[in-house]
């Protein structure tokens, strides 16, 4: 038998000492980003006990495992509890791979290589902005990827969603009931495109002249025909005090309108259970929530790699669970051997159906892996798990640039007071012709101008 | 729904690469379709039917009062036919100086009753029906898309109606053996059955591209264009609809497009804003994003008129007395374009946009036309048609000659009394009196007729009854319809506002729009050949706010909204032809405000989402419209609402209110959609 140096009781007195304190890097055994920069990986900063779920069950789960109602009781501490219902009560399953330790498959390479590049250079601003030394506008990947506090993951995680410069995502979105047959089906775009802190796309770090804006965004319905056409724009200003310009175009009124930009607790479409408020967790304004807090860190078992399903052409993913066999992605998690858990609490909005939200960050990355909002009593009320990956596997491989493409590949929206279920996934190409696409300089006219909402419209 | 598609290798616009990479040129191609099939009826609440059609007529099986009276050109016309010189110059007395007794013409003292014919006393009555279903028909829609490169599609999108007819229907050929039936006019829209979808013009029966119908089916592509965009220019080339403007339903910028009345005229679900309702035209809409501020919007188009409903059809609005002369391609109109730009910025909270279009307005304009229907009146003996049609041909005329120089045709469906001339002027937004003398002035041959113009309502109550009687019973009006070119500038401003997160004043949008269009032609409210032409400025003020009330609802919807118009309605007409009654000529209003407030509240989860509308005219009219609307599946969509109008609250004038046009139309209205 192996003799682990480090125990489990010795990472979580690591752990819970970085929590008393209120602020710490991450890492165990040396700060996690000093390993990072080392060699872009991170055995070096985590005891063995945490690079594997081997280590860490003692022998009783191992990489391929499938973690179901039988056996979910030996990783109930790694699970968010919600996660944990859903395997424990309703059928869900998920599949074991080995934990991932070379951070250069858990981001885009670009993102990664200027996180590394510009670290430490980052600061907040007398408006609780980005801001380099010299008071400028953020430079280009994670500006806090050692973060110390909740304001900073999230800051981070605001401030760049996909963590391209550019993205698009066709999207499928099922909406469950529950009976478990699927209510709802849509087809839907999603793009982003950062005029700052860039780090692919010319001109960079800026896009001269929109220094003050922080992304444009764009979200619009192909499918079903009902929905075809009804499509959003949101232009973020770079101040994360301000909320973002919001203009529409749906199909009934045949021509874009302006819309109020702080209603994002509102349904987009029947039967979906997400808000613009969800979008990567952080889907408002950075001040718009405020009180951020570290509640917890720890070991999580996360679908932050082994997303992607190669085999289907489409790369659309199969499902299980629920009373028909389809409430759950077939899912893929490993063990990440940190996670930060940080709470927020909206502030400007006096009427949100939530009181607080807690995400779990990959400390690794500062990547969202899983999110609880709370309702006004308290009670938890939305959760959302997200799956992310390479898309490199099975010999086949989806390439951006010089690199294989990183992004999300699919995310439950789970609304646990009624059972209703949002599924969405990230496919290769919607109706219409509309593909997944990175760092497309052509994204902004295609999708992200008034004329292109106008254009997204049915005619 | 379902989707075909050649699923390629590489994405040429995409910077995501498979490996290996296969190409073709096919590779980019790609279809969808998708559509929905939908029934939609419309129950009547109220007690009344479409007063413009013939069985909703306010007169059917009412027995009116007529007396004819002596034509103050007659004594001259027979003193000439007897050899002898004129007594005075040219008319004896007036038109209330000697009521023609029975002795003369048997019937010169008959009460007018719709669908008799007085001069035989033939016919039957026309009955006053109330139908339970104002509106049933089956409904389907088909998109399909055709992505040819990433910078060039298709989208095609084929609307078909049908209508099973389950209303009591007025048919003309039960009239054919009273003065000789409803002979004027295409026989296919006056001669029959109601047809309910085909749009007729005089020399061409399918003027519309890319349109079949028939009395009972429509099928036509509201949109087929073919689109190609690149960086910052999008195109389009096709048959499309344009709409532009920040306020709904008040159409101050949407001035692009007529409005299709064909089917659920404008009763449909107030807050879809005409989404079903613009007529589609060919044509090619540029469309330039100058910088991230300003978008640049141009298009040029084949005109299209706005198309009313066909007589006696459920929402008819052209009273069903008229036969209308749709001079659309007979004067050359379609080959005529329509174009027009805007320029429409936003910076941050401020929003700005101009227009300036020149067109035709779709809408058309109507004046009296010469019948062109050569029939006789009654030559019964002992009828005052008789007496008159044997005068005339004593001088050598031809009673049936001079009427199809005229504006009238002897035939039934028109107006049997004065009363009733007068009732449907107003109804109509015409002057009874005006109307009357143009219809005579400016037709020549009526003077033959012994027809003269009048000065006072009394004149006119006897000149007109002495020509429905003369008529054996009814008179119906030839009109022309014309259309007018004119020059539409606008200017728009919006703001949203900022204040304390949750407050009604927080994130209020304010837009404000004013259109001007100067010497723009009206219908003359007489008729006449010469059209009103008049300054005309439309403005909207529109307040929108999506509030939250609760945490545990989604965010309502509130928009209030007002309207000004200098000098025509918001369907329109000129307002100097309001204010006319039974007893008197209209006498004009000065301006027109509405106000519109609606709301919609969604569920969590927009499963069920409650909505409220109400149109209100200061003048004494309202539309109120609740309606729900649920989502049970993604499939499916059940849609309800109702409509209640009164169009003359607190007993005004009806005349003298926007509404009282459709008073009648009190109706639930239900849809279950099944989309594919």
């Amino acid at each position: 038998m192996r003799v682990i140096r480090y125990d489990r009781e010795y990472s979580r007195r690591q752990f819970l000492g970085g929590l008393v304190r209120g602020a710490a890097t991450a890492g165990v055994l040396m700060p996690l980003w000093d390993a990072v920069a080392k060699d872009g990986d991170v055995t070096r900063a985590y005891p063995e006990e945490l690079l594997s779920i081997e280590n860490w069950s003692k022998g009783k789960l191992k990489a391929g495992d499938e973690i179901s109602a039988a056996n979910v009781e030996l990783v109930k501490d790694l699970l968010e509890p919600i996660k944990y219902h859903q395997v424990a009560k309703m059928g869900r399953r998920l599949r074991i791979a080995p934990t991932t330790t070379d951070i250069f498959r858990l981001s885009p390479w670009e993102y990664l290589e200027a996180s590394l590049k510009n670290r430490g250079q980052a600061q907040f601003d007398a408006q609780g902005n980005i801001v380099t030394a010299q008071g400028k506008p953020w430079i280009g990947g994670n500006p806090f990827p050692d973060a110390r506090t909740g304001l900073e993951l999230f800051a981070s995680l605001t401030l760049s969603w996909g963590r391209h410069d550019a993205s698009m995502y066709a999207i499928k979105e099922y909406d469950v009931g529950l009976s478990g047959e699927i209510d709802f089906r849509y087809e839907l775009g999603w793009a982003e495109l950062s005029p700052v802190a860039r780090v692919s796309l010319e001109p960079r770090p800026y896009w001269t002249g929109k220094e003050d804006k922080l992304r444009y965004q764009s979200v619009f319905f192909v499918k079903p025909d009902a929905v075809n056409g009804t499509s959003y724009l949101n232009i973020w200003p770079y101040d994360q005090n301000r909320f973002p310009e919001l203009y529409g175009y749906l199909p009934e009124f045949k021509r874009i309108r302006q819309f109020p930009t702080d209603q994002r607790f509102e349904p987009l479409i029947p039967g979906s259970t997400l808000y613009l408020s969800d979008a990567w967790a952080a889907g408002d304004p950075l001040h718009t929530w405020g009180n951020y807090k570290i509640v917890g860190r720890g070991p999580l078992l996360a679908g932050v790699s082994g997303g992607w399903s190669p085999a289907h052409p489409n790369w659309e993913h199969r499902t299980h669970g629920g009373p028909k066999g389809l409430s759950f992605w077939d899912t893929t998690v490993e063990l990440v051997p940190e996670a930060i858990v940080v709470e927020a609490e909206p502030v400007k909005f006096p009427r949100a159906p939530v009181s607080k939200k807690r995400v779990w960050f990959d400390a690794r990355t500062g990547l969202p892996v899983g999110m609880v909002t709370y309702d006004r009593r308290g009670e938890p009320y939305h959760s959302f798990d997200a799956a992310f990956a390479l898309y490199e596997a099975g010999g086949k491989s989806v390439m951006d640039g010089k690199h294989p493409y990183w992004s999300w590949s699919h995310v439950h929206a789970f609304n646990i007071q009624t059972g209703h279920m949002t599924r969405l996934e990230q496919v290769r190409e919607i109706a219409g012709g509309h593909r997944s696409s990175a760092n497309d300089p052509g994204l902004y006219e295609r999708y992200l101008t008034n004329a292109a909402l106008m254009r997204l419209g049915r005619a | 729904m379902q989707k075909t598609g050649v699923t390629g290798v590489v994405a040429g616009m995409s910077m995501l690469l498979a490996a290996p990479a296969q190409a073709s040129i096919f590779d980019d191609v790609g279809f969808t379709i998708g559509g929905f099939i939908r029934p939609e009826f419309s129950y009547s609440t109220s007690s009344d039917d479409n007063p413009a059609n013939q069985l909703g007529n306010y007169y059917n099986e009412r027995s009116v009062p007529r007396q004819a009276y002596a034509p103050p050109a007659l004594l001259p016309a027979i003193l000439d036919n007897l050899g002898l010189p004129p007594l005075l110059g040219g008319e004896v007395g007036t038109w209330t100086t000697l009521a023609l007794p029975t002795l003369l013409a048997a019937d010169a003292n008959s009460p007018g009753l719709r669908g008799v014919n007085n001069a035989t006393g033939g016919g039957t009555p026309m009955k006053r029906v109330d139908n339970d279903i104002n509106y049933a028909i089956i409904r389907s829609e088909v998109e399909l898309g055709v992505r040819f490169t990433p910078n060039l599609n298709l989208v095609a999108r084929l609307r078909g109606i049908y209508d099973p007819k389950q209303y009591d229907e007025f048919d003309a050929r039960r009239y054919r053996d009273v003065q000789g039936g409803i002979s004027g006019g295409d026989q296919v829209l006056y001669g029959g059955k109601p047809n309910y979808f085909e749009y007729r013009v005089e020399g061409d029966d399918s003027p519309n591209p890319l349109e079949w119908a028939g009395d009972d089916y429509l099928i036509y592509f509201p949109t087929l264009v073919l689109e190609y965009n690149n960086g910052p220019l999008t195109a389009r080339l096709g048959n499309q609809q344009i709409a532009w403007g920040q306020a709904l339903f008040f159409r101050v910028f949407d001035v692009v497009d007529g409005l299709d009345l064909r089917r659920h005229s404008v009763l449909d679900y107030a807050q879809e804003e005409y989404s079903d309702k613009r007529v589609p035209a060919l044509g090619a809409r540029l469309g330039y994003q100058l910088n991230e501020e300003l978008l640049v919007d141009g298009y040029v188009q084949k005109f299209q008129p706005t198309i009313y409903g066909n007589p006696n059809t459920q929402y008819n609005v052209i009273p069903a007395q008229f036969t209308v002369h749709d001079r659309y391609v007979e004067g050359g109109w379609d080959d005529k374009l329509s174009y027009g730009m805007r320029v429409k910025g936003n910076y941050g909270q401020w929003g700005f946009q101009a227009m300036a279009v020149q067109r035709y307005n779709p809408d058309g304009v109507f004046r009296w036309t010469q019948s062109g229907h050569n029939k006789d009146l009654p030559t019964n003996l002992g009828s005052l048609g008789g007496l008159v049609h044997t005068t005339l041909a004593l001088q050598g005329l031809d009673s049936g000659a001079l009427l199809a120089q005229s504006a009238f045709e002897a035939s039934p469906g028109g107006v049997y009394s004065a009363q009733e001339w007068f009732k449907y002027a107003g109804f109509a937004r015409l002057n009874a009196m005006s109307g009357l003398n143009s219809s005579i002035t400016e037709f020549p041959a009526t003077a033959d007729l012994f027809a003269t113009p009048v000065n006072t309502v009394e004149e006119a109550y006897n000149e007109l009854n002495t020509f429905f009687i003369a008529a054996g019973g009814s008179l119906r009006g030839h009109i022309a319809r014309e259309y007018a070119q004119e020059e539409v500038f606008g200017l728009g401003a919006s703001y949203v506002t900022e204040g304390e997160p949750g407050s009604l004043l927080d994130q209020l949008i304010i837009n404000f729009e004013v259109s001007y269009t100067p010497d723009r032609t009206f219908t003359n409210t007489s008729l006449s050949r010469n059209y009103i032409q008049e300054d005309s400025v439309t403005t909207a003020l529109v307040l929108e706010k999506y509030h939250r009330f609760s945490q545990a609802f989604p965010a309502t919807y509130l928009v209030f909204q007002h309207m000004y118009r200098s000098v025509d309605d918001l369907f329109g007409r000129h307002l100097s032809g309001y204010g006319g009654t039974v007893n008197k000529a209209a006498d004009g209003v000065d301006g027109a405000h509405y106000f519109a407030f609606a709301f919609q509240q969604p569920f969590p989860q927009d499963i069920y989402r409650i909505g409220f509308a109400t149109l209100y005219d200061p003048r004494g009219s309202i539309l109120v419209q609740p309606g729900i609307k649920w989502k049970p599946r993604g499939a499916f969509t059940v849609e309800a609402f109702y409509s209640y109008i009164d169009g003359s609250l607190g007993g005004a004038n009806p005349n003298d209110t926007l509404l009282s046009t459709v008073d009648y139309a009190d109706e639930v209205t239900v849809r279950l959609t099944y989309q594919f």
